[in-house]
């Protein structure tokens, strides 16, 4: 186990993220990169922006208050480390997101306000299910919570936004790709430090997969909620594409919002399955009411 | 373009410029460039007779246990930070303080030891664990200005006190890695500083209140330095300095006893 801790520690991080694939990004994208004028021309899209951000918010803050709240839990030092380069990644994309908020014309005195209106109450509730995991201490569920049920939403959900943005806004493509490559670190830890974890306190299984359960039926509220508020907001993103752009077999500028909430639905579960499997646990498909 | 003068800022433009990540990337990028774990990779592993050996490891365990203790003192408080300005900066340190940690066990097994957490666990300082017990308390009663004080004053001043003054007769490898880690310190003391400052000044109240906490801790860290220095093997009529110089930093941070 030290051996595979040993590529998470913070000297690597260092390295490959600060020093790495970050160096001379300001927020994120290039210093002179600015969000595109026809988004502040189209107040469908503008709203659309501004609501699909506040969620990235919402998410990141709950990762933030989850990897800081587990490192007191966490049973090594290495595990401590590692946790601690998460907590800051975390830090960092609630910085860029909300700073997006900004660069999108929301006050910062009205940027509670704005989240508060925006902020998808299924995906309020699926942070919850975590942070109650994560207040008691609770280390095996909440690296499972955070780093494969959480981090394995946010990494398909930005793969879809950065396919979609790539065209006509490679600013936030470009501050997309950087969380993505974070993204991929954190599932990678989770999924190498539990793995033996589970083995070692299998009583732990039932407890787990309830939580995988109820976590994956919010999330998927959360995407049925998104896609349907925003048809108007969607329509105008497509009417501005030129071309056809491509995301697991589905043209993002021809679906319709429910072919887009099936195709990323689908991802994401399926990267769950795998995920999951690779620890020793079952995917627990939730009731659908 | 002219490089951004945080001080020319008005004070929440300060706040939201000093309390990012930008902000910290960027005044970390200067020292710990080119300095894998703290230090020039360059840098010859120093000749220690056994008893200089055997002072430094202890003494660097219980650097390990007060890095510890700041890592989980300042990671816990994320979650209950007033704002998100406090929550970025306190990410900040939770990273500071893991790389102060990685940066020590690094320097430990360097010097031959080869489980370093078992002689953490067999070395560290007891007066330290006891700071830790009443700080992990303040932290789960989400008391912020208690657990801000006992984590980015008293505990911060006591570090950048006694690594400061362990710099000037480390051998040089040592002294890199601790000047490192002073610069850091004193970033943390002055989010320490500068928060409760504030609040001091809206709430005078609040002053004794910290009083009372500072006497319950200033004992351990006392202590802390004593076991710290017969490590080291400081003669003992030297030993108050440190004390005093803790002592008369917190006070200069404006919180006397």
């Amino acid at each position: 186990m030290a051996d595979f801790l040993a590529a998470y520690s913070i000297q690597n991080w260092l390295e490959s993220c600060p020093q790495g694939y970050l160096e001379g990004t300001e927020y994120g994208h290039e210093p002179n990169e600015r969000e595109p004028a026809l988004l502040f021309d189209s107040p469908a899209l503008l709203e659309q922006a501004i609501q699909s951000t506040v969620q990235l918010v919402v998410g990141e803050r709950c990762a933030l208050a989850a990897s800081s709240g587990l490192i007191n839990a966490a049973p090594d030092h290495e595990s401590k480390r590692f946790l601690a380069t998460q907590t800051l990644d975390e830090a960092r994309h609630v910085e860029i997101f909300t700073q997006r908020l900004y660069d999108l014309g929301v006050k910062k005195d009205a940027l509670e306000s704005t989240i508060e209106h925006y902020a998808n109450p299924h995906l309020v509730r699926f942070a919850e299910v975590l942070l109650e995991k994560v207040d008691k201490g609770d280390f095996i569920a909440g690296v499972v919570g955070q780093n494969i049920v959480l981090e394995g939403m946010a990494f398909s959900v930005f793969e879809m936004m950065k396919a979609s943005s790539e065209q006509l806004n490679p600013k936030f493509a470009h501050t997309l790709a950087g969380t993505i490559a974070d993204e991929r670190r954190h599932v990678g830890f989770g999924e190498n430090r539990i793995g033996s974890l589970i083995v070692a306190h299998p009583e732990k299984k039932p407890e787990v997969e309830k939580m995988q359960k109820d976590m994956s039926y919010h999330m998927l509220a959360t995407f049925s909620l998104a896609f349907s508020q925003n048809a108007d907001g969607f329509a105008a993103g497509q009417k501005l594409a030129s071309g056809s752009r491509e995301w697991h077999g589905t043209d993002l500028t021809t679906a319709s919002p429910e072919q887009l909430e099936a195709v990323l639905a689908d991802t994401v579960l399926h990267e769950f399955k795998v995920r999951l499997g690779r620890i020793g646990l079952e995917y627990q498909t939730p009731a659908i009411s | 373009m002219a490089p951004l003068d945080p001080h020319a800022l008005d004070s929440e433009a300060f706040l939201e410029e000093v309390h990012s990540f930008e902000f910290w990337f960027q005044a970390v990028e200067g020292y710990l460039s080119e300095r894998p774990y703290g230090h020039r990779p360059d840098l010859p592993e120093p000749e220690l007779g056994d008893t200089e050996r055997e002072g430094l490891i202890t003494t660097l365990c219980s650097y390990c246990v007060g890095e510890t203790i700041a890592l989980e003192g300042a990671s816990s408080m994320v979650g209950f930070a007033p704002n998100r300005r406090q929550k970025i900066f306190l990410a900040t340190q939770v990273v500071d303080e893991a790389r102060h940690l990685e940066v020590l066990l690094h320097r430990l097994l360097a010097l031959g030891v080869t489980d370093p957490e078992a002689e953490i666990a067999r070395r560290g300082n007891r007066n330290l664990l006891a700071f830790k017990r009443r700080l992990l308390e303040f932290v789960a009663g989400k008391d912020w200005e208690a657990a801000l004080f006992a984590q980015n004053v008293i505990l911060e001043c006591m570090e950048f006190t006694v690594f400061q003054s362990h710099a000037r007769t480390a051998d040089p490898l040592t002294r890199e890695v601790l000047e490192g880690i002073v610069v850091d310190e004193r970033r943390h003391m002055g989010f320490g500083e500068n928060d409760l400052g504030r609040r001091l000044a809206t709430a005078p109240h609040v002053r004794a209140r910290l009083a009372e906490v500072r006497k319950e801790l200033d004992p351990l860290v006392l202590a802390t330095f004593e076991e710290t220095q017969s490590a080291l093997g400081t003669p003992r009529a030297n030993r108050s300095t440190l004390g005093r110089d803790y002592l008369a930093t917190v006070e200069r941070l404006g919180f006397d006893a």
